[in-house]
């Protein structure tokens, strides 16, 4: 398997670096004054995509969306946990922009894929923010793919949802081939494609349905390994995503404790109140040991077993806990959380999409049956 | 490798060894050290022969007196007291690596090793450090915490036990003391007593190394609802101490405690490892019982699975961190959490149990039962998870304080509860 970046680079589990906390703070900075949460729904609202000059300039300025992918294809050779502390700031202002999809999803299909063509084609595009692209998978369970690919390697069949999937540059579709399960780069313009946008739960994320009838594709990467790379991939984006998600809860707790320690009732602070600073409290909890799911998978080599662990692990700690603390951060808003002005329903509905996004949190438990029963937990 | 210095006992170990490092010395010494009949009974896994050994009153104190003399069970403490001058994550991959041996010290000495050790290094005069510190390193004295009381719960800095100053120096100390664990059995206590009465009641409080052989000192078991009776209420009648005692100055007692309630909270969580836990010895029980076929009650179980994997990796992480957020705060989190966990398995647990867990053979016993009677230890001791969620809101959030009337009046002007 693939280890992207040996353990001295990455450094031990939770040990930040000056470099880390540098990184985070040049992306908070870039995001405050760019897409702070008022510039995400303003682009809901106008039924935008989002912010085209944004990704360039954080392609060119920041360099993020190559920041961890390798030297010799534009990248700057950082790491998946890199890439998290990205996201994670990403994930406190709901920035929409396809960044989970092109650089979570889609680039380490085409890192781990071992196709040195496909990659040196592609990802020095994703680098230099000039090409999106979105991964489509109709089901993560590897028996159930109901796209095809027939001899010649022509896709058919329906996505139901794609994440971004309406205007990604490139499609990487999982189609069941003659060798299984596999990888599959398609061009969004190649015949026999359709992608139909759909309305979306979370605003501020765009999703397709993308239907292929005998489109052309190229298959990606060794025959017999396309499912093991694309589980890979879904590890590395289940960590990125858990990394947002952690971002989301920081941000909503914030958000929330702000509004209990200055909305006044019977003559004091709300947050005076053991009923709202118990449920604040166990926010607070949530949000901490989230960040420890997150954190310790994105420590472990990128395609390893122990990441794939841990991704799991985090999916299903992450996504239980970002829907309760969006429910809390209504709750304890009271009336004005239920509006549509304020901000609160907008990381309800992140949380709820986030949830589904990569398989659901009782799926990823199911995944950790052999962890838990037999294998224990890879080293 | 070397693993004992020339002419003594002690493991040589750098304070910031790699894991490998520390590992392959505890276990290069813990073979050399360890009894042989001990280390077999760890290979094939008999813990009740390791358990039988440790418990043996000849050969356990022999063990744990070789074990403190190599610095091992205590590496956090400073090398000049005998332990290893490790950082805390250091010294968790020592404890970590005498667990797989049973070589760790017991449980039970949790208040001693750790709530005492930590409170005597911190704020011990140069002649309580000599007296105490060394028969706590190797497990020769056993303590108790001798803090709530019938009237001060919660609200702890509550206290009215007395200390009284006496013309000849020493103190007088009357009152009540309770949830005092092995009162009955220890040599010494952690006393906390008030000392000025007309102070604002964290201010006029002292804390004392209390001999519970001192006339006077009475523990009276109490039977909890487990039906063990592992704890006590400790009476305190005309007990006369010496000054040399007291610990901490004169009525700065209250600050004295807080070093011993943040080595409570901070150890009630569990070791810094990600590995096998409570849940996955329910994992364990279910495949056993049949009860694992139950798709609800697996996936409650791997919600648990998940939640003590998440805790351990958190405790990993608040090993590492340097100042992230207050300590306290810190350790409110993982305590309030644990608790949680503590109890969700407890309830898990008997669920697993063939025909409902509510009855078996009398000579089988049911540690299942056994364990859902004593979950709720969890979220009561060492302060109530309520009084966990007031410290995160409050330290963590920012959120206002609860309002406490009495905080500043005189102790003596208070209302009576």
């Amino acid at each position: 398997m693939v280890h992207g970046v040996d353990a001295e680079q990455r450094g031990p589990e939770f040990g930040w670096t000056d470099e880390h906390r540098a990184l985070r703070a040049t992306v908070r900075g870039i995001l405050a004054e760019r897409a702070p949460v008022a510039r995400a729904r303003e682009l809901a609202e106008a039924g935008e995509r989002h912010d085209p000059a944004l990704w360039s300039s954080l392609a060119r300025d920041v360099g993020l969306q190559g920041l961890a992918l390798p030297e010799r294809h534009g990248g700057s050779g950082g790491t998946l946990l890199d890439l998290a502390i990205a996201v994670e700031e990403m994930g406190r202002v709901l920035y929409g922009g396809p960044f989970l999809s092109t650089v979570g999803l889609a680039a380490p299909v085409l890192l781990l894929g071992d196709d040195e063509r496909a990659a040196a084609t592609y990802l020095p595009e994703i680098a230099d923010g000039v090409l999106t692209a979105a991964l489509a998978v109709d089901t993560w369970v590897e028996d159930r793919v109901a796209v095809t690919a027939d001899g010649a390697g022509a896709l058919t069949g329906t996505v139901p949802v794609v994440l971004d999937g309406a205007d990604a540059d490139l499609l990487v579709v999982a189609a069941c081939g003659p060798d299984g399960v596999a990888p599959y780069l398609v061009e969004p313009g190649a015949a026999g494609v359709e992608r139909t946008p759909l309305e979306t739960l979370d605003l501020t994320r765009r999703a397709a349905r993308i239907q292929l009838a005998v489109t052309p594709a190229s298959p990606l990467g060794a025959p017999g390994r396309g499912w093991e790379v694309l589980a890979a991939a879904r590890a590395a984006a289940s960590v990125l995503l858990a990394a947002e998600q952690v971002g989301g809860m920081t941000a909503a707790t914030e958000l929330t404790a702000e509004y209990a320690r200055t909305r006044r009732q019977f003559g004091r602070s709300i947050g005076s109140f053991q009923g709202v600073k118990h449920r604040l409290a166990d926010m607070s909890v949530r949000v901490e040991l989230a960040h420890s799911a997150a954190y310790w998978a994105a420590w472990q080599p990128l395609g390893s077993p122990a990441q794939a662990y841990g991704a799991a692990i985090a999916r299903s700690y992450c996504g239980d806990a970002f829907l309760q603390t969006g429910l809390d951060t209504i709750q304890l808003h009271g009336g004005i959380g239920f509006t549509w002005e304020h901000d609160a329903h907008l990381y309800l509905r992140r949380a709820r999409a986030d949830r589904t996004l990569l398989g659901t949190p009782v799926q990823a438990r199911a995944e950790l049956v052999p962890a838990a029963t037999t294998e224990g937990i890879p080293a | 490798m070397t693993v004992t210095e020339p002419g003594t006992d002690r493991v040589a170990l750098a304070a910031d060894a790699a894991d490998a490092e520390i590992v392959a010395a505890v276990e290069g010494w813990l073979q050399a050290h360890l009894p042989e009949d001990w280390q077999d009974a760890v290979a094939r896994g008999d813990l009740a022969a390791v358990e039988a050994i440790r418990e043996d009153p000849e050969r356990g104190p022999a063990w744990f007196d070789l074990l403190g003399d190599s610095g091992l069970a205590t590496p956090t403490w400073p090398v000049e007291h005998g332990g290893l001058g490790m950082p805390a994550d250091r010294g968790a991959v020592v404890t970590e690596t005498l667990a797989r041996y049973r070589a760790e010290r017991h449980q039970r000495d949790f208040v001693g090793l750790v709530l005492a050790g930590h409170t005597i290094l911190e704020w011990g005069t140069p002649e309580q450090k000599a007296e105490r510190l060394p028969a706590l390193r190797r497990g020769r004295e056993f303590w108790c915490q001798l803090f709530s009381e019938p009237g001060a719960g919660s609200d702890l800095a509550g206290l009215s036990t007395r200390a009284v100053r006496q013309d000849d120096g020493t103190w007088r100390i009357d009152g009540q003391k309770v949830w005092n664990s092995y009162a009955h059995l220890a040599g010494y206590g952690l006393l906390m007593a008030r000392t000025d009465p007309a102070a604002p009641k964290h201010r006029g409080i002292t804390y004392f190394l209390l001999d519970m052989r001192t006339p006077g000192v009475e523990p009276r078991p109490l039977r909890q609802m487990t039906g063990d009776a592992e704890f006590n209420e400790t009476f305190l009648t005309d007990v006369v101490i010496p000054d040399s005692a007291r610990i901490g100055p004169v009525n700065q007692g209250w600050s004295v405690a807080i070093t011993t309630l943040m080595q409570e909270r901070n150890g009630l969580s569990g070791r810094p490892a990600v590995g096998p836990g409570e849940a996955d010895r329910l994992v364990g029980r279910a495949v056993e019982t049949g009860a694992w076929e139950d798709p609800v009650l697996r996936d409650r179980l791997l919600e648990a699975y998940v939640e003590e994997k998440v805790l351990q990796m958190t405790t990993v992480r608040s090993f590492v961190a340097s100042g992230d957020a207050a300590p306290t705060a810190e350790g409110s989190i993982r305590k309030l959490a644990h608790s949680v966990l503590a109890e969700r398995l407890g309830v898990l647990g008997l669920d697993l149990e063939p025909d409902g867990g509510t009855a078996w053979d009398p000579e089988a016993g049911s540690e299942a039962a056994d364990r859902f009677l004593a979950m709720k230890t969890y979220s009561i001791a060492g302060g109530t998870s309520e009084i966990q969620r007031n410290i995160i809101a409050e330290r963590v959030l920012g959120l206002p304080k609860d309002p406490d009337p009495e905080r500043h009046l005189p102790f003596n002007e208070r209302g009576r509860s």
